[in-house]
């Protein structure tokens, strides 16, 4: 065995002592994330922890993906991955290695930026921020990288205005071929109808439902539909959407649990009527409509969502710079207080399934629906 | 230890880890990325400070985590062991068992580092499959269903691997050298050569000479004549 620990055994993998940590800014799907500077260079940086405790079957394979998947990712887009650090066995960590993922510094993630009731997003920056949002997707749709866990608090902002998908912990390479990935991917309120009703030879389109719910969030400044068991989701689905039935959404029958599970029959989908309350532009309510599409096979892509009227007619786009210079401290989901007093129910965990929430567990969110 | 003898240890455990992902039924790619990240680490690093075997058993199960292909750790652990101890026993679960998982285990982080996380590697498989696609048009049907063009260019582009020279040449280079070599020991002839303004691999490769290929030949040639040695001197 190679005398690990030993000096100069590492050529290319820095130590974490180049960084100095400034402040916790939230939780990975594997792992604390920190604010952290360059000693030398004085650059500010994001640092992943890489939990390792208890990997009986050696380095995490869902830690090789991400690592694996931010090398070849590099567009304005998605989260900048600078390097990656060590530290080195000691007593603190109970001699373990630990590994950090080392990312550019991004001031803001769109959760934190939603719950404070200060930042207001007119309508062309709500433009800027799908559009950049599904630019992304657009991206890595393209690398045939599925993200799998889209949520407004994993979608970060730089203080000039660039969104960033961030948190690649449990994206993965996908083919065209038929497959049997996990469905247990994806936070419960953001996870769309077919990976509810058990599929597993899913695609893109997992992700633009993501992006759908999160699209309405930028109005209703909460999670759409915060269910608390997958039963409790898909009737939330169902009552927005629809009843999932085969009229809708051919084939829909034949997924594992369609029969097994008790879908709420007779509703009529209500997607533009009930989020006209929130949103008053009817390009956005049709955009939003074709991404909240039941049947993932006719859901919007990300190229055709890019190429809607939303973003082609006036108000045009526009980039965040302005209205964020109004703001000068760092708006993280993590740190953010609760966003009001009402209670909602805890999402129920089950084992190897994302996070429960991710959310602090002081945050309480009013529900929308 | 001369860089010759170096070589035959690593033409050794090479052969080590392809006959235990045979029997691991890996595919070509994962035992190419296993083959890669083990030339690539002892690239930096010295033959005397390690065990190849544990890094080439090591180099296994992470090319397995890279290539999404499930192979448990256990299962790498007993595979490799049964190979490297033909006259012993199976493993029992059991101290030493649990010692090599451990090592295994251990050693992944310790590759990845070394390697600065840079597992990734473009494989010469996929341009060995299109071009022998494109060239099986070139040909009489009838010829190119006689002559095992393809089994032969893809065995030799697996032998390939006992020795280093994925990492120094690309993997279009690699892919048209051992077309060029399959059809030269098959003594088959791609029509029309003589009159064609390009000769067919150039069609394949821009930046690519005869004198890389034959570059690549000599060296795939050296390889097999290691092979004869160490043959001929037995295991």
């Amino acid at each position: 065995m190679p005398k690990a620990g030993e000096e100069g055994y590492y050529p290319f993998c820095p130590d974490e002592s180049k960084y100095e940590k400034l402040a916790k800014i939230g939780q990975g799907t594997f792992g604390e994330v920190f604010k952290a500077r360059d000693k030398k260079t004085k650059n500010v940086v994001a640092m992943k922890k890489v939990l390792m405790e208890n990997e009986k079957e050696g380095f995490p394979i869902t830690a090789l993906r991400e690592i694996k998947i931010l090398q070849v990712l590099k567009n304005d887009n998605i989260v900048n991955l600078l390097e990656i650090c060590r530290a080195k066995p000691a007593p603190y960590n109970r001699y373990k290695s630990t590994v950090y993922l080392v990312f550019e510094f991004c001031e803001h993630d769109l959760a934190g930026l939603l719950s404070n009731p200060q930042v207001k997003f007119s309508l062309a920056e709500i433009k800027k921020v799908m559009q950049q949002l599904l630019n992304g997707l657009y991206y890595i749709h393209s690398n045939k990288i599925l993200h799998r866990d889209m949520k407004a608090a994993n979608i970060l902002i730089t203080k000039t205005g660039r969104l960033k998908l961030a948190d690649f912990g449990l994206a993965r390479a996908f083919s065209d071929k038929l497959n049997r990935y996990t469905n247990r991917v994806v936070t419960l309120w953001y996870r769309p109808p077919e990976l509810l009703l058990g599929e597993r030879n899913y695609g893109p389109a997992i992700d633009l439902w993501g992006g759908g719910c999160i699209m309405a969030e930028m109005w209703t400044r909460s999670p759409i539909m915060q269910g608390n068991t997958e039963q409790h989701q898909l009737t939330l689905i169902s009552q927005l959407c629809g009843a999932i039935a085969p009229e809708v959404w051919p084939g829909v029958e034949k997924l594992d649990l369609f029969t097994k599970i008790e879908l709420p029959k007779g509703d009529k989908r209500k997607v533009k009527e009930r989020l006209h309350k929130f949103v008053k532009d009817q390009y956005a309510l049709d955009l939003l409509d074709k991404l909240l599409t039941l049947d993932p096979s006719k859901r919007v892509n990300s190229d055709d969502a890019l190429n809607h009227d939303f973003f082609w007619v006036d108000p045009l786009p526009q980039d965040l710079n302005n209205m964020l210079s109004r703001h000068n401290k760092s708006m993280f989901e993590y740190l953010a207080p609760p966003r009001r007093r009402v209670p909602i129910h805890q999402q129920p965990q089950h084992p190897g399934a994302v996070r429960p929430t991710g959310h602090n567990p002081d945050q309480h969110f009013e529900p929308i629906f | 230890m001369s860089s010759d003898n170096e070589a035959r240890v690593h033409f050794r455990v090479i052969r080590y880890m392809h006959e235990a992902g045979l029997k691991l039924h890996l595919q070509s790619v994962p035992l190419a990325t296993a083959s890669t990240i083990y030339h690539r680490f002892f690239r930096q690093a010295a033959l005397k400070d390690f065990d190849p075997y544990l890094i080439g058993a090591t180099c296994i199960s992470l090319a397995c985590k890279v290539e999404e292909e499930s192979v448990r750790l256990r299962d790498i652990v007993n595979v490799c062991y049964r190979t490297l101890h033909k006259n012993k026993a199976p493993l029992e679960i059991g101290e030493t068992f649990w010692a090599l998982r451990e090592s295994v285990a251990s050693c992944e982080l310790f590759l990845l580092r070394a390697l600065k996380f840079k597992v990734v590697f473009p494989h010469p498989h996929k341009y060995l499959v299109h071009y022998l696609r494109a060239l099986s048009d070139w040909v009489e049907p009838k010829v190119w269903e006689e002559v095992p063009v393809c089994r032969t260019a893809w065995a030799m582009l697996r032998d390939s691997y006992h020795s280093s020279f994925c990492l120094d040449h690309p993997p279009e280079h690699v892919a048209v050298a051992v077309i060029y070599f399959a059809l030269l020991t098959h003594g088959l002839e791609v029509p029309c050569q003589k009159y064609a303004k390009k000769k067919w691999w150039q069609v394949f490769s821009k930046d690519l000479s005869l004198d890389i290929i034959q570059d690549i030949i000599t060296k795939l040639m050296t390889m097999y004549d290691m092979e004869n040695q160490l043959s001929s001197s037995s295991r």
